[in-house]
């Protein structure tokens, strides 16, 4: 980037003739940058504007990297700020003249309904999936858009009572902390020293403490392909409370590629959360490449240890359109990455200890430590009371 | 390292990078502009990037041209306040009550020698506010801590002043150069972020490359290098699960010394191919396709 900077026609210097005129330029590059969505604070840019007075304002190098080191603070930042820098300071228009990228106009017209079977008997009007084709059709996949509409009654009591059990048993795992504890095996000198020096007594008593609890982290990989178009509603809900429940929840969804979902869900009400992490996922109802979209978790988010210590829950059916030994391959990096492994298959149905024999199970099966059901938001349920068991 | 000579802070950006080439480190413009600014400004620089680019490499360059001692803080899981920041001699301290009971001391001198500075056992943040200006404090991996430190960490940050009950408030007369680094095995607190000035370090491209490695190793070949450099680079494309950094290029020309081999070839760079790739899956790739890593390079 500071070679693709550098290159670029310099601004004029005339353009900034007094000291008012530079801040003002640099308070307004503040504001297009938060215009195009980044978080930037008043103090961020005070900070900025101070770090250009260390500085010579007149040098785009100089306003560049100290806008970059001040106004963004992660890295996924770093193409809106050389876009929006690129048009304020050095005038080059936008590659799609003034629309920003969260905007960009979604084609109209080629919205149709299509019969994706709802798991719930009670069929709202809004609940038809109005498609959006071709926003980056390829050959592979075909990339719709589903909408889920408004929760029943019933479904919002099953995330209801979802939630209040995984408050009440989360999967725990020991900490490295140590707090009181009576019957703990190690012995808290600090506490017996101060109680030593407060009684002035010769022989203090015993205290004890022991390794703390905490709650576990866990990472929902869904499946939301074709095959499971049944299901993908109750998935979701499923992470919605799972993820307004428990304290360390990631989401993610496959088809043919991999999506993180866990900002989506953060929405207070199921709607919004659901109708958010709805549209993020591109591939609703398309194909399943299991093996790749792993593949990308494993070296994307688990190779940075988000998985590190953490309970998986994988939720497809297993009907793979990948490489078996791909699938295989990137499951046992997964399982060397993680805690445990928990593969719920709904095509198990209430049928426990029934194995199906698709490909990708077959090719999964020895890196699983437990197989679930979840075929329905009962069962989900059941399995989230469970979840401080198995996991 | 304690009777350290502070030299004042580079007055230009083009400075601190010759000064920190004079170390041997070569930092890009963006990472001396972000270092330079942080310096002036006086705030924490938090660098993120993958591994081995020479994160925590910048914070030993840093007090070295400063002159100054470096205070390390390396973080882990359940790093707490004890090991942060200062612990008393809990076993001292009690030790010193049954002597002093022993001949009835009992009034309140005594008392207060319980908690002098003979029995408070200082840890590194404690140390770098009492050292301020004549540290640099590099917060290694604060990524591995757990969210109560970052929180601790933030409070800390801010104000460079913690207060010890027993003792009374400690700040730092002279703020100390802060440099914290993640390798983002998790995302970091915003509030966190924002105390900082951000900077992200990407892999180098080729020439930088072969610059760092002319600076580090002088006395080898330039072929060699500009082969490991090459040959690096290919690995990158890879899509291996550890790409290597620069750390492992160094570590690859040294291996490639140490052998006593001035080429690489397909017999020398599968010799030595464990100082770069330390990830099984990825070897096997690797030596899958050795051929053509070594020839293009």
């Amino acid at each position: 980037m500071p070679n693709s900077t550098a290159s670029l026609p310099m601004a004029d210097p005339s353009e900034l003739p007094g000291p008012e005129r530079i801040v003002d330029r640099l308070v307004g590059f503040g504001h297009a940058l938060r215009d195009h969505g980044l978080p930037v604070g008043s103090d961020d840019v005070l900070t900025f504007c101070a770090a250009v007075a260390e500085l010579s304002p007149g040098d785009p190098n100089d306003v560049y990297w100290s806008g970059r080191t001040t106004l963004v603070h992660r890295r996924d930042h770093l193409p809106v700020y050389d876009e929006v820098f690129r048009t304020y300071f050095l005038h080059v228009p936008p590659p799609n003249a003034d629309s920003p990228q969260e905007e960009r106009p979604v084609p109209q017209g080629s919205t149709g309904t299509l019969d994706v079977p709802d798991s719930e008997p009670g069929d709202e009007p809004g609940d038809e999936q109005p498609l959006i084709l071709g926003l980056q059709a390829s050959s592979v996949d075909i990339q719709r858009e589903k909408r889920f509409a408004t929760c029943s009654p019933e479904e919002l009591a099953h995330l209801r009572r979802i939630m209040a059990r995984i408050r009440l048993e989360p999967p725990t795992r020991r900490t490295r902390r140590r707090a009181p504890d009576p019957g703990g095996p190690v012995i808290d000198i600090r506490r017996m020293a101060r109680d030593a020096m407060r009684l002035s007594d010769s022989n203090p008593a015993l205290h004890r403490m022991d390794r703390k609890l905490r709650a576990r982290p866990l990472v929902l990989i869904l499946d939301v392909s074709g095959s499971m178009a049944d299901h993908s509603r109750n998935l979701l809900q499923f992470a919605y409370s799972m993820r307004r429940a428990a304290q360390k929840v990631e989401v993610f969804c496959f088809g043919t590629r991999l999506t993180r979902i866990t900002p989506a869900l953060d929405r207070r009400s199921p709607d919004d959360a659901m109708r958010l992490a709805a549209a993020r996922v591109l591939d609703w109802d398309g194909g399943t490449r299991i093996g790749a979209s792993l593949d990308h978790f494993v070296r994307t988010w688990g190779r940075r240890g988000l998985s590190r210590g953490a309970t998986i829950v994988i939720c497809s059916d297993g009907l793979d359109r990948g490489s078996p030994a791909l699938l295989a391959d990137s499951m046992e990096r997964l399982q060397r990455l993680s805690h445990r492994i928990i593969w719920m298959n709904p095509l198990i149905g209430n049928d426990v200890g029934a194995s199906p024999n698709t490909l990708g199970m077959l090719a999964a099966g020895p890196f699983i430590d437990e197989l679930a059901s979840g075929h329905d938001l009962a069962s989900l349920e059941h399995f989230a009371t469970h979840l401080a068991d198995i996991g | 390292m304690s009777d350290t000579n502070p030299t004042p802070s580079p007055s230009s950006v083009p400075e601190l990078q010759e000064r920190l080439r004079a170390e041997g480190y070569l930092a890009g413009r963006g990472l001396a502009t972000a270092a330079f600014i942080g310096l002036r400004l006086g705030r924490p620089i938090l660098l993120e990037g993958e591994v081995g680019v020479g994160k925590t490499e910048l914070a030993k360059c840093l007090a070295e041209i400063h002159g100054r001692e470096l205070i390390r803080l390396q973080c882990y899981e359940g790093i707490d306040t004890q090991q942060a920041l200062y612990e008393w001699d809990y076993a001292r301290q009690m030790l010193h009550v049954r002597a002093l009971s022993a001949r009835e001391l009992n009034d309140s001198e005594t008392t207060a020698s319980l908690y002098g500075a003979d029995f408070l056992l200082e840890r590194p943040l404690l140390q770098a506010i009492r050292s301020g200006g004549n540290a640099v404090l590099l917060i290694d991996e604060i990524d591995r801590a757990d969210d109560e430190f970052e929180a601790f960490l933030l409070e800390l940050l801010s104000d460079f002043q913690i207060t010890i009950p027993e003792i009374g408030t400690v700040a730092a007369a002279e703020r100390p150069i802060v440099v914290l680094t993640s390798n983002r095995t998790r995302e970091l607190h915003d509030a966190l972020k924002r105390r900082c000035l951000y900077h992200w370090i990407g892999f180098p491209s080729i020439a930088e490359e072969l610059d760092i490695v002319r600076l580090r190793v002088p006395d080898v070949a330039d072929t060699l290098v500009e082969q490991v450099v090459n040959a690096v680079h290919q690995l990158r494309d890879m899509d291996l699960a550890k790409p290597p950094g620069i750390a492992e290029t160094l570590d690859w020309v040294d291996a490639l010394g140490v052998v006593g081999s001035d080429n690489l070839n397909i017999e020398t760079a599968a010799d030595t191919l464990g100082s770069v790739i330390k990830d099984r899956d990825d070897l096997e790739l690797v030596h899958a396709e050795l051929d053509r890593v070594v020839a293009d390079g």
